[in-house]
C-alpha cells in the first residue's frame, strides 16, 4: 500500500500557486496536512497525477479576526491551531467545539481545517459547520478572487464548487451574536470515528422566540446537509423540548441517508432525529456562554 | 532494567515477574519480519482478483515485465507449474478437501484471490508494475453466503466436490429422540454469527533468503509454527518429477537410513494414536479426487529426494491469534518465485489484503434445540451447525477440524442424556477460514445464549438453571456425554459459585429497576465453559481419533560448558511472553534467577520440532510442562557431576541463586560454570555440559481450564450504543505461572470478544465482495471501548503432577456469550430476542423495536 | 519553487532523534517508509498505512504524527522523535520503565505508535485521570492487551515522572 508516483510540486508563493493550478490544475491536488488525501493515495484510488504542496506559501497559516467578530481561518492553518486558538473559542464558539471530533491527536496536528472542508467529505464534520454558520470560502486563481457561500459550495461527494485552476484560500465565519448557541452533536461507533449521524447546529433566540435556526447534519448523503424545513419550523417559537422534538420529527421524514456496513437508513433515519433533540437543547444551553 | 518484586529462593513460578521481551520491545530493538532487508531483495506484490467468482480468461504481464525496477512477473500458471498444491491434511470421514495451489490460474474464488507476483527492486514499483497486470474474466455467479451454497443450483466453486456443501456429518450420543420425546418440552432457537477477522497488528510476511552457492533458502516469516512452515515450503514450493525423487532417495544412504529410523521412531513413539486411526478420511478423499494419492506421492517423495531442507527463522512476532498458524498460499509462491530467480524476496502484506485474505472466522449458523424438564433439568440437545469456510480451506486446519472440537463440547458442563449434531461445512466465495482464538468457541456461545432462552421460557434465572444442571465436584470423576473423562479441574461450577457471589444479583436487580425509570435499559449477562487445556487422556481421541501424535511439545534444556543455561524449545511465541514464563520455570528448576535463561525459539535449525508451534493454549501446559521436565532432568546431571565434586550425595546438593553446594554449606558452593566446565571437560565453550530433551504431552497430567464470565452492560435506547460498565471473569487455570500475563491474555480475549460483538464483521454484499477492507470499516476496538476488566482466580490443583493449563484462548470463548446474554437481558421488557453475535448499534434498535 | 518529476528524488534534511540526516528521497515516499528503510530505524512500525492504527506514529516538532500520513517531504527540516529516541543509552525512559512494570505490551507491534502517543499526552496532560488516557490513545490500536495494562502503564508513568520531578532540587 505505497504511493502512487506523482509530479511534485513545491511552490513558496500564492503567484506561483496560483500559476501552477492555471496550467496543471485538471491533474493536481493541493497538498496541505494530507490527512484525507494520502490515505487514499495509498489505496491508489483515483490518484491525481500531480500533487502541489503548499506548505511553504506564506501567508496562509493565520486566524484573523475582524472588527466585527468575523472569524478567518488560512489553508495552512492545523486542526491542532484552530482548537487551541483563544480567539476561535471566544469568535467562533461552534468551530472550537467541533475540534475534539475530528480524528485523532496525531490527525488534528497535521491535517488542516481548510483541507477538511476542501475534502468535502460528507461524513466529515467541517463542510456541515460551514454550512450551519454561513461561513465565507474564498477561492483564488489566476483569475481573481471569488467568495463562495457555504450553501453553494458542496456540491456532491468529495465534489465542491472549486474549479480545477482554484485554491481554497481561506475560510471566514460570521460574527457570532451573543444571542447564539451552537451545539456539535454526533455518535460514532468509536472514539474519534467518522460519525453515523451528525449534526452541527445554530440557534439564535431573540425575546425568547427563535429568530433563526441552522441545522446541518453530516454522514446523511453526499454531501453534509441543512434541514430547512425542520429550521422553519423552529423559527418564531419559543424554545422547548416539545418543539425540539417536533422538529426532530421533521427531520427524521426528511432525511433519507443511504445504508453503509455501520448503520441502516432507519437507524440514520433515527438518529438524526435523535441527534436533533440533543442538538437544540444543548444550543439552547449554550447562547450566552463562550465555549 | 529493575526487577524488584523478583527474588529468587521464593520461586519465580506464581509471581508477576516483569517481562524479558520488554528490553528489545520497548525500545523499538525487536526484529520483525518487516525489519528484515537483505542485499538485493526483491520486493513481491500479488495482483488480486476484483472478482469474487470467475474464470480466467487470460493473463497479460508483458506491460508489467517491462516496468521499471521488474525483475519478474509469474502468473497463476508459472507457479502451478513449478509447485505442489496444498493437499488434505487431517481427512475426515465425509470431507472433501479441494487441492489447491499457492496461486490461482484458470478460476478464481474469491475477491483478492492471488493470480500473479511481481517482483521488482521496492515495493513502491511492484505495486506500479502491479497495476499493469492485465487479468480478463469470465464472470459466475458468486456464493456469497451458507444460504447460497446450500443452494441446489450454486455455481460450484470445486469440480470435485459434490456442490458446495464439503462436509456433512452427523454424531449422536445417547438415544436423542427417546429423550426428546420424553422431554416436558423442547425449545428451539437458531442463532448466526458473523464472519471476524483475527487482525493481529502486525500483517503476515515473508523474507525469503537464497544462498547464491548453495540455493540453500531461509524463510524469515511471521508464522505461529516455523517447523510446520518449513515442511510445507519444502513439500510444496519446488515440484521434482517422482520418478526424480525416488532416484534421488534411493542413491543415498544416510537419507534412506535415517528415514527408516525416524519413521520406526514416530510409529514407536504414536503406536496407541495410530491404531485408533481409520482410513474413511483418506477413502472420502480419493473418492471424490483420485488426483489426490498422485500429489501426495509426488510431495512424500519430493521430501525423502532433498538434501536441503529450507530454515525457518522467525524473531519477534506481532500477534497471530491463530491466523498466523495458517500457512499462507502466498509463502509457497514466494518461496517458488525465490527458487527460480535464485534471488531472495519479501513480501509484507498490506492491510487491505489482510483484512481480505488474511483469515476469516466464524460466520456459523447453529439451530439448538434443548428438550428439558419443567423443573430446568436439561434433558437433551440436538444441533444443527453449518460453517462458512469461504473459498480455500485453511491448512494445516481448516473449519472441518474446529467443528470436531465443537461436537465435543457443545453440551459444556452439563449433564445432558442425550445429544446430537449435524455438521455441515460450506464452500463460499469469501476468504479462507482460519483458527481464531478458541476456533470452537461459537458452541459456548450458542450453548449459553441457548440456556438463556431455555430460561427465560421457563422463568428461571439464568444462573439457577445453570447451577442445577452443572456437573460439580460431587458427580466426580465422570465424562461427558461425548466421551472426555472430567476430573475435579473441571471446575466451571466454582468459577459459576465465586462470580454469583462477586457480583451480588440483587443489588443488580435494584439498580436496573432504578436505571429503568430513567429511561436506561441494564442488563446482566453469565457465561460458563471448560476447555481442554490441554484436557485429559481422552480429549483429542474423542474429537478425532489419531490426532493426539500431533499434540506434543518437545524442550530441550542445556547448560552450556561456559556454564550459561540456553533453553530451546518448539514454540513460537508471538506475544505471550513465553521468554518470561519459561524463564520462571527453569530457574526454579536449575536454581538460577531469571536473566541467566535464554530461551531459543523459531529457527528450525535450532529449536525440536513441533507441528503446531504456538496455538491452541498450549504454551503453558505442554510447552511449559517439556521446559520444566528437561530442565528437571538437567538438575538431575547438574546434582549428580556436582555431588562428585563436592564428594556429596546428589540429593543433598542445592543450587540458589546459582550457588551449587551441599544443603546448609554455601560457602562452599560451586559456579554453574565450574560444574559445567568439569562435565564438558576439553569441550568448546558452546558445547552442552548437560542437556536433556523431553517431549511432552500433558497427557495422564490431565486438566480443563474453566470460567465464568459476567457482563454487565447499559443500553441507550436513543442511540443503540452499548457500553460495558462492569465486566468481570472468574477463572481457573490452575496455579498460574506469571499472574500480570495470564490476566493479560484473558483481558486481550475478552476484548476481542467485545469486538466480536458490538464492532467487527467482515461482511459481503450479495456478490460476494468484502465491505470492509480497511481499518475505517472493520472496526477494532479501542482504548475508550474496552472497559477495565476484573480478572479473579481459582487455583484448582491438577491430579497429574503438572500443573500449568492453558489459558490464551478462554477470554474470547466466554465473552460473546455472556456479553449477548446481558443485552437480551437489558432489552428484555421489549421482547427482544438476540439470535446474532454481530449487535451494531443500528441491530440494538431493531431488536428494542425501536426501529 | 521547486517541481520533481516522476521517478526523481528531492533533498531533505530530517533531525532524527537529534541527529541530522541529510537524504534523498522520492517525494511519494512516506515518512515511515523513509525512518524505516533509509535512516535504518526500524523501531517505527506499520500496521495500516492509512492512518488508523497508530502504529507508526512519531513525535514531528514535538507533536505526534502519523508517519505513515507524511510525505518524507513535507517533514524536510523538522524534528523527529521515534522509539527509539527514548530511553537515555541504556536508561529507560520513565515512560518505558513504567510499561515494564505494568506488564504494557505483549507482542510489542503497537508499542512504539503507544508509547509516542503517550509521551505527548504526558506533556500536554501531566496528570490525565483514566477516562481522559483512554480517550487520547483511542488513535492507537491494540490487539492483544484489551488496553489496561497500557492504561495502568501510563497511570504509573505518571507517577514515576512526578518523583523524577520531586527529586530534582
Amino acid at each position: 500500500m505505497k504511493n502512487p508516483a506523482f509530479i511534485y510540486h513545491r511552490p513558496v508563493g500564492l503567484d506561483e500557486t496560483l500559476s501552477l493550478l492555471a496550467d496543471v490544475g485538471h491533474d493536481a491536488k493541493i497538498l496541505a496536512g494530507g490527512q484525507s488525501l494520502l490515505p487514499t493515495m495509498a489505496l491508489r484510488l483515483g490518484p491525481p497525477e500531480q500533487l502541489i504542496d503548499i506548505s511553504r506559501v506564506p501567508g496562509l497559516d493565520g486566524i484573523s479576526v475582524s472588527a466585527t467578530g468575523e472569524v478567518t481561518v488560512g489553508a495552512l492553518v492545523r486542526h491542532a491551531t484552530v482548537e487551541h486558538s483563544a480567539d476561535v473559542g471566544r469568535y467562533a464558539p461552534l468551530v472550537a467545539e467541533t475540534m475534539p471530533y475530528i480524528g485523532h491527536r496525531a490527525i488534528r496536528n497535521r491535517g488542516t481545517l481548510v483541507g477538511s472542508i476542501a475534502h468535502a467529505d460528507p461524513a466529515a464534520e467541517l463542510p456541515a459547520v460551514c454550512l450551519a454558520l454561513n461561513a465565507t470560502l474564498r477561492a483564488v486563481s489566476t483569475d481573481g478572487t471569488r467568495d463562495i457561500p457555504a450553501a453553494e459550495f458542496f456540491e456532491g461527494y468529495l465534489q465542491t464548487a472549486l474549479k480545477p485552476n482554484e485554491l481554497l484560500q481561506q475560510v471566514t465565519f460570521p460574527a457570532w451574536p451573543s444571542t447564539s448557541g451552537g451545539a456539535l452533536v454526533e455518535v460514532s461507533r468509536r472514539h474519534g470515528d467518522y460519525a453515523l449521524v451528525g449534526l452541527a447546529c445554530a440557534l439564535d433566540v431573540r425575546d425568547g422566540v427563535v429568530a433563526s435556526a441552522s441545522l446541518a447534519f453530516f454522514s446523511v448523503g453526499s454531501t453534509a446537509q441543512r434541514v430547512s424545513e425542520a429550521e422553519a419550523h423552529l423559527v418564531g417559537s419559543e424554545p422547548s423540548a416539545e418543539l425540539f422534538a417536533r422538529a426532530a420529527e421533521v427531520v427524521s421524514e426528511a432525511l433519507n441517508p443511504a445504508p453503509d456496513v455501520h448503520g441502516t437508513t432507519a437507524y440514520r433515519k433515527h438518529l438524526a432525529g435523535v441527534l436533533t433533540e440533543r442538538g437544540l437543547s444543548q444550543a439552547t444551553a449554550a447562547i450566552g456562554v463562550p465555549a | 532494567m529493575s526487577n524488584t518484586t523478583q527474588q529468587s529462593g521464593l520461586g519465580f513460578v506464581g509471581q508477576s515477574v516483569k517481562r524479558v521481551e520488554d528490553q528489545r520491545l520497548l525500545t523499538g530493538k525487536g526484529c520483525y519480519v518487516a525489519d528484515i532487508e537483505p542485499e538485493g531483495v526483491l520486493h513481491a506484490v500479488f495482483v488480486r482478483s476484483p472478482l469474487a467468482h470467475a474464470r480466467v480468461t487470460s493473463i497479460d504481464v508483458d506491460a508489467a515485465r517491462r516496468a521499471p525496477g521488474v525483475a519478474a512477473v509469474f502468473t497463476g500458471a508459472d507457479i502451478v507449474e513449478a509447485t505442489n498444491p496444498f493437499p488434505p491434511f487431517l481427512m475426515l470421514p465425509n470431507l472433501y478437501t479441494p487441492l489447491h495451489w499457492a496461486l490461482s490460474d484458470k478460476k478464481v474464488r474469491m475477491v483478492g484471490d492471488p493470480v500473479a507476483l511481481v517482483l521488482a527492486t521496492s515495493r513502491y514499483l511492484a505495486e506500479d508494475a502491479a497495476e499493469l497486470v492485465e487479468v480478463d474474466y469470465e464472470p459466475l455467479d458468486a456464493v456469497a453466503s451458507i444460504s447460497d451454497a446450500l443452494a441446489a443450483d450454486s455455481e460450484p466453486l470445486w469440480e470435485k466436490a459434490d456442490g458446495n456443501v464439503v462436509y456433512d456429518q452427523t454424531d449422536t450420543y445417547g438415544d436423542v429422540d427417546a429423550v426428546f420425546a420424553a422431554a416436558d418440552r423442547v425449545i428451539t432457537e437458531r442463532f448466526s454469527c458473523q464472519r471476524q477477522a483475527n487482525q493481529p497488528m502486525e500483517t503476515r510476511g515473508s523474507v525469503i533468503e537464497v544462498d547464491p552457492d548453495t540455493g540453500h533458502l531461509t524463510v524469515h516469516n511471521a508464522t505461529q509454527s516455523s517447523h510446520m512452515l518449513r515442511w510445507i515450503i519444502a513439500a510444496l514450493a519446488d515440484k521434482q518429477s517422482t520418478p526424480s525423487s525416488l532416484k534421488s532417495f534411493v542413491a543415498n544412504k544416510e537419507r534412506r537410513n535415517a528415514f527408516v529410523s525416524a519413521a520406526k521412531d514416530f510409529v514407536s513413539t504414536n503406536a496407541d494414536s495410530l491404531q485408533e486411526q481409520d482410513n474413511a478420511g483418506m477413502i472420502s478423499q480419493v473418492k471424490a479426487d483420485k488426483s489426490t494419492l498422485v500429489h501426495l506421492q509426488r510431495i512424500a517423495l519430493g521430501l525423502l529426494g532433498r538434501d536441503n531442507y529450507p530454515t525457518v527463522k522467525a524473531q519477534d512476532i506481532g500477534g497471530g491469534f491463530g491466523a498466523k498458524g495458517s500457512i499462507a498460499r502466498e509463502d509457497v509462491a514466494l518461496a517458488a518465485a525465490a527458487i527460480k530467480l535464485g534471488r531472495s524476496v519479501k513480501w509484507i502484506e498490506d492491510r487491505v489484503e489482510n483484512l481480505t485474505d488474511g483469515g476469516h472466522a466464524r460466520e456459523e449458523t447453529l439451530e439448538v434445540a434443548v428438550a428439558v424438564d419443567n423443573d430446568g433439568t436439561l434433558r437433551g440437545m440436538k444441533v444443527d451447525l453449518i460453517v462458512d469456510q469461504g473459498a480455500y480451506p485453511g491448512f494445516p486446519v481448516g473449519a472441518p477440524f474446529a467443528t470436531r472440537i465443537m461436537k465435543v463440547m457443545f453440551p459444556g458442563s452439563y449433564k445432558f442424556d442425550a445429544y446430537g449434531l449435524r455438521t455441515r461445512v460450506v464452500s463460499t466465495n469469501k476468504g479462507k477460514y482460519v483458527a481464531y482464538r478458541g476456533p470452537w468457541a461459537n458452541e459456548t456461545w450458542a450453548r449459553e445464549r441457548m440456556l438463556d432462552v431455555v430460561a427465560r421460557a421457563l422463568r428461571m434465572s439464568p444462573t439457577d438453571l445453570r447451577l442445577k444442571n452443572m456437573i460439580g465436584e460431587a458427580d466426580m470423576p465422570t465424562k461427558m456425554i461425548t466421551g472426555p473423562t472430567l476430573d475435579e479441574t473441571m471446575s466451571t461450577k466454582k468459577t459459576l459459585e465465586r462470580a454469583i457471589e462477586l457480583v451480588d444479583l440483587d443489588a443488580f436487580a435494584t439498580a436496573k429497576e432504578e436505571a429503568a425509570k430513567a429511561g436506561r435499559r441494564l442488563g446482566i449477562g453469565f457465561a460458563c465453559y471448560h476447555e481442554a487445556a490441554p484436557g485429559p487422556p481422552d480429549y483429542l481421541t474423542s474429537v478425532n481419533p489419531g490426532t493426539d501424535a500431533l499434540s506434543a511439545e518437545t524442550a530441550r534444556t542445556t547448560v552450556q560448558a561456559d556454564g550459561s543455561v540456553v533453553v530451546y524449545t518448539g514454540q513460537m511465541p508471538h506475544g505471550q511472553s513465553h521468554e518470561t514464563t519459561y524463564a520462571q520455570v527453569v530457574a526454579d528448576e536449575l536454581g538460577v534467577g531469571i536473566e541467566d535463561v535464554e530461551l531459543v525459539w523459531g529457527n528450525t535449525d535450532r529449536t525440536p520440532f513441533s507441528v503446531l508451534g504456538t496455538g491452541g493454549s498450549r504454551g503453558g501446559p505442554m510447552g511449559g510442562g517439556s521446559v520444566k521436565y528437561s530442565s528437571r532432568k538437567v538438575r538431575d546431571l547438574i546434582n549428580h557431576q556436582a555431588a562428585e565434586m563436592l564428594e556429596a550425595s546428589p540429593s543433598d546438593i542445592e543450587i540458589i541463586d546459582g550457588n551449587i553446594h551441599v544443603a546448609g554449606v554455601p560457602a562452599r558452593g560451586l559456579s554453574f560454570g565450574e560444574v559445567a566446565a568439569a562435565a564438558a571437560a576439553g569441550a568448546a565453550p558452546t558445547d552442552a555440559a548437560f542437556e536433556a530433551t523431553v517431549d511432552y504431552g500433558g497427557h495422564g497430567d490431565g486438566g480443563w481450564s474453566t470460567a465464568t464470565h459476567v457482563c454487565f452492560v447499559d443500553v441507550d435506547l436513543s442511540t443503540g450504543i452499548v457500553t460495558i460498565p462492569r465486566y468481570l471473569v472468574v477463572e481457573d487455570c490452575g496455579p498460574v505461572i506469571n499472574p500480570a500475563i495470564v490476566d493479560g491474555q484473558v483481558r486481550g480475549g475478552v476484548a476481542q470478544g467485545i469486538g466480536a460483538v458490538l464492532y467487527e464483521s467482515s461482511i459481503y454484499d450479495s456478490d460476494a465482495n468484502l465491505q470492509a477492507t480497511t481499518y475505517m470499516d472493520y472496526l477494532i476496538p479501542t482504548a475508550a471501548e474496552i472497559p477495565d476488566i476484573e480478572v479473579h482466580h481459582i487455583e484448582t490443583l491438577s491430579p497429574g503432577e503438572n500443573d500449568f493449563r492453558g489459558v490464551g484462548e478462554g477470554g474470547m470463548i466466554g465473552a460473546p456469550a455472556a456479553i449477548t446474554n446481558a443485552v437480551e437481558d437489558a432489552l428484555s421488557d421489549l421482547g427482544a430476542r438476540v439470535t446474532d453475535q454481530y449487535l451494531p448499534p443500528s441491530r440494538i434498535l431493531e431488536l428494542a423495536g425501536i426501529i | 519553487m521547486s517541481t520533481t518529476n516522476v521517478g526523481d528524488s528531492l533533498g531533505v534534511v530530517l533531525t532524527i532523534n537529534g541527529k541530522r540526516h541529510m537524504l534523498e528521497v522520492e517525494p511519494r515516499r512516506s515518512l515511515s517508509d523513509v525512518i524505516r528503510e533509509d535512516v535504518g530505524l526500524t523501531g517505527t512500525h506499520l500496521g495500516c498505512e492509512h492512518g488508523v492504527c497508530g502504529a507508526c506514529t512519531v513525535l514531528v516538532d514535538g507533536q505526534p504524527a502519523r508517519s505513515c500520513l507524511m510525505l518524507a517531504v513535507q517533514a524536510d527540516e523538522t524534528e523527529i522523535t521515534t522509539i527509539e529516541g527514548l530511553a537515555d543509552g541504556d536508561e529507560l525512559h520513565p515512560i518505558q520503565q513504567a510499561m515494564h512494570e505494568s506488564h504494557g505490551f505483549q507482542c510489542g507491534f503497537c508499542t512504539p505508535g503507544f508509547l509516542m502517543s503517550t509521551v505527548a499526552l504526558l506533556s500536554e496532560n501531566p496528570q490525565p485521570n483514566r477516562s481522559e488516557i483512554r480517550a487520547e490513545l483511542s488513535g492507537n490500536l491494540c490487539r492483544c492487551t484489551g488496553y489496561q495494562s497500557i492504561v495502568d502503564g501510563v497511570e504509573t508513568a505518571v507517577s514515576l515522572l512526578n518523583e523524577a520531578q520531586g527529586n530534582q532540587p
